[in-house]
């Protein structure tokens, strides 16, 4: 793991794609993060882990600020992207996931066409001008998801009438469209079968060529073979974040060590 | 199954899974108790559903036919003017063809008596028919002309099998027994025969003195001005609330109080909302009396609230998940709801307009509160007047018919019953297929 081993000499002068500065969250008065700090790389994987309602897809919603969907949801404390405060009160939400885009754990393509699934976010952030450029940005953006070669003859059919795995790339197709820099992943391969979650790991891999991305993951399997760096989130607490190849081999919290080895969780 | 708990003294072969206990046999028993029950429902309501519709059938047919009388008439230049210098000028055209009919009858050999006064009591209303006629057709004077005269009610129903020549007293000054015979060979002679009843549909309300000519045309003409004003009010007003509600407002005690209203408000009765109008629009904002546009917006009051209430439950029906991806791919709230929420909910909110527009067409109770039962003799000149003039809607005709003395309106109802239901039934149609349209496509 080339990136692993370079990453520990150079974290003072570091410039950290997304740093989160003591983030708390509130679902009404349920604490649901507590005082999260953290720096992720850019162009690196990083893998949330952490047993269910340990908090990993609520911090990870608050990096896009998906949780001012839900009404309950309060986030303090700061998130900063490229340096900026994305809770700053001058921050345009909208502007915001153009450049930070999200796959969910449960693909959820438009029920439109595969064409204008991917071709939707471009079009409503005005980056093409004209019909053929549309075609160019979504070829591309599908190229990028690995799934050009299965539907270039149907761009028409409906995007919900592929497969699962097919749709979940898709998905990852259209959060690329909008060429964001950050990629996060709610649990991406939960509803896949094992060769679709073979794709889609695949998939992420090339992705860290480009983009900064951020996974959720359920399977600790997966955190190893993709990530370079591990978060492990326990009780709204973010209890261990290293090196994906230290957590795993030598973890430093007894309660990672636990998890890991399959006795909480 | 356990045998836990159960009574001791029952045969140990209850284990078995082929031998049934006291416990399951209840419960098998209650099941096809509820399946008798149920069906019995079914049954009881499809028989009260066809006698339903076997008596509007058969008593609102009748209705759609109407007897005339064919016949060749020649009314010469001549007599055309003195008709016309005449003061009673239909009753001039009424003589002329009188007289014509008695030659022609005469002429077939027909051995009863006829006089003037049998031919008037079996006609309808000839003279108006025939002065309309030769005013704008003034080349036709001289030449044979075929009329097909409509014949009294009376004799109408007598053909209809509603009037029988008993039921005649020999004091009736609109028809006499005796005039039936003259009707009767009339008819054999091929001059007296029934035709489909155009009349009834394009015709307007009119009164005694022609009851048989009412028709129902301006009447679906007002409730189609109607259904226009609450079709472009209530549908942009109910859609645009609702969104809101569902998808913008914040959720809190005020949102929660106005949501109960509108659950509220679709359970008060119309008459409340004609009141409304009738306080509101008439007697405050001076809006006419008796126009479709007042009935149109104490019937959109009434629509809202049905509106609304299955937009936001389509809204609602709309997963998250497609709101998360079009956030996520960084569409602003507005643009998520309007390009993605919005055309997956369209089926619904289309079902629930179409069925709220029709619970609207068959409203009749606000209707009678703003006038809109009076009797309407002629059509709209034009559009505006059909929004603001007085006019009537069907089932404010229908009710005002079912009060009317003469038996020939009773029918005349049924039959406006019948054009009503043909209404809904087509809006129902409409409602299927849209939802069936929009489902489909994906």
């Amino acid at each position: 793991m080339y990136d692993a081993s370079h990453s520990d000499s150079d974290v003072v002068s570091r410039e950290y794609k997304i740093s989160a500065r003591g983030v708390d969250v509130f679902y009404g008065d349920n604490h649901a993060i507590k005082e999260v700090t953290a720096d992720f790389d850019d162009k690196t994987v990083t893998a949330f882990i952490g047993p269910s309602g340990c908090g990993k897809s609520t911090f990870l919603r608050c990096i896009n600020r998906m949780n001012d969907t839900i009404a309950s949801a309060r986030v303090m404390g700061e998130i900063l992207v490229d340096g900026e405060d994305i809770y700053d009160p001058q921050v345009d939400p909208v502007q915001l996931r153009a450049r930070v885009g999200m796959v969910f754990q449960k693909p959820n393509p438009f029920p439109k066409s595969i064409f204008d699934n991917v071709a939707y976010g471009p079009k409503i952030h005005g980056m093409a001008r004209g019909k053929a450029e549309l075609q160019d940005v979504v070829e591309s953006a599908l190229r990028r998801g690995a799934i050009w070669d299965e539907v270039k003859d149907r761009l028409d059919e409906p995007g919900t009438g592929l497969s699962g795995g097919q749709q979940q790339r898709l998905c990852i197709a259209r959060a690329v469209a909008t060429e964001p820099e950050i990629l996060l992943m709610d649990e991406p391969c939960s509803a896949l079968d094992p060769i679709a979650t073979a794709q889609i790991e695949e998939l992420i891999d090339e992705l860290r060529q480009n983009y900064s991305v951020v996974i959720v993951t359920h399977s600790m399997q997966q955190a190893a073979r993709v990530s370079q760096k591990t978060a492990f989130f326990h009780l709204g607490n973010l209890v261990e974040y290293d090196d994906t190849g230290q957590i795993f081999t030598n973890p430093k919290d007894p309660r990672t060590e636990s998890y890991i080895t399959g006795r909480i969780g | 199954m356990t045998n836990n708990g159960m009574p001791q003294d029952l045969p140990i072969p209850a284990r078995s899974l082929k031998s049934t206990n006291a416990h399951s046999r209840r419960r098998l028993r209650a099941e096809k108790c509820f399946r008798a029950l149920g069906v019995s429902a079914m049954v009881t309501a499809l028989l009260f559903l066809l006698l339903l519709v076997m008596s509007i059938v058969s008593n609102g047919l009748p209705a759609f036919k109407r007897t005339i009388m064919s016949v060749d008439f020649v009314l010469s230049q001549e007599q055309f003017e003195e008709a016309e210098a005449a003061l009673l000028k239909t009753g001039v055209y009424s003589d002329f063809f009188t007289q014509s009919l008695v030659e022609t009858i005469q002429a077939l050999d027909i051995p009863i008596e006829v006089d003037q006064g049998t031919i008037n009591r079996l006609l309808g209303k000839v003279g108006s028919i025939l002065r309309e006629h030769y005013r704008s057709n003034t080349d036709q004077l001289g030449q044979a002309v075929t009329f097909e005269i409509p014949m009294a009610s009376r004799v109408d129903r007598y053909y209809k099998g509603t009037l029988s020549r008993e039921g005649i007293s020999s004091n009736n000054r609109f028809i006499r027994a005796s005039d039936l015979d003259l009707a009767d060979t009339l008819r054999e002679a091929g001059l007296i025969r029934q035709t489909f009843n155009w009349q009834f549909l394009t015709g307007v309300d009119s009164s005694v003195d022609n009851p048989g000519g009412a028709g129902i045309g301006a009447s679906v003409l007002g409730s189609f001005f109607m259904m226009l004003v609450v079709l472009v009010l209530s549908l942009p007003i109910g859609v645009a609330a609702s969104i809101y509600l569902e998808e913008f407002a914040a959720k809190n005690w005020l949102t929660d109080f106005i949501e109960v209203n509108i659950s509220n408000l679709a359970a008060v009765p119309s008459i409340v909302f004609g009141i409304l109008g009738l306080a509101v629009f008439i007697q405050f904002m001076h809006l006419p009396q008796s126009a479709p546009l007042v009935g149109g917006l104490v019937l959109t009051l009434m629509t809202l609230p049905t509106i609304i209430i299955s937009t936001r439950a389509s809204l609602k029906a709309v997963p998250p998940s497609i709101r998360d991806a079009a956030l996520a791919v960084g569409a602003s709230k507005m643009q998520a709801v309007f390009h993605h929420v919005l055309p997956l909910a369209m089926p619904g909110i289309l079902t629930g307009t179409i069925i709220g527009l029709a619970q609207a067409l068959g409203e009749t109770a606000p209707l009678l509160l703003i006038g809109m039962v009076g009797f309407v003799a002629r059509y709209p000149d034009t559009i505006l007047a059909g929004f603001e003039g007085p006019n009537s809607a069907i089932p404010a005709q229908i009710f005002n018919w079912a009060s009317r003395s003469d038996a020939i309106f009773a029918e005349k109802a049924w039959g406006g019953i019948i054009i009503l239901l043909l209404f809904l039934m087509s809006m129902n149609i409409v409602a299927v297929l849209l939802r069936r349209r929009f489902e489909r496509r994906w």
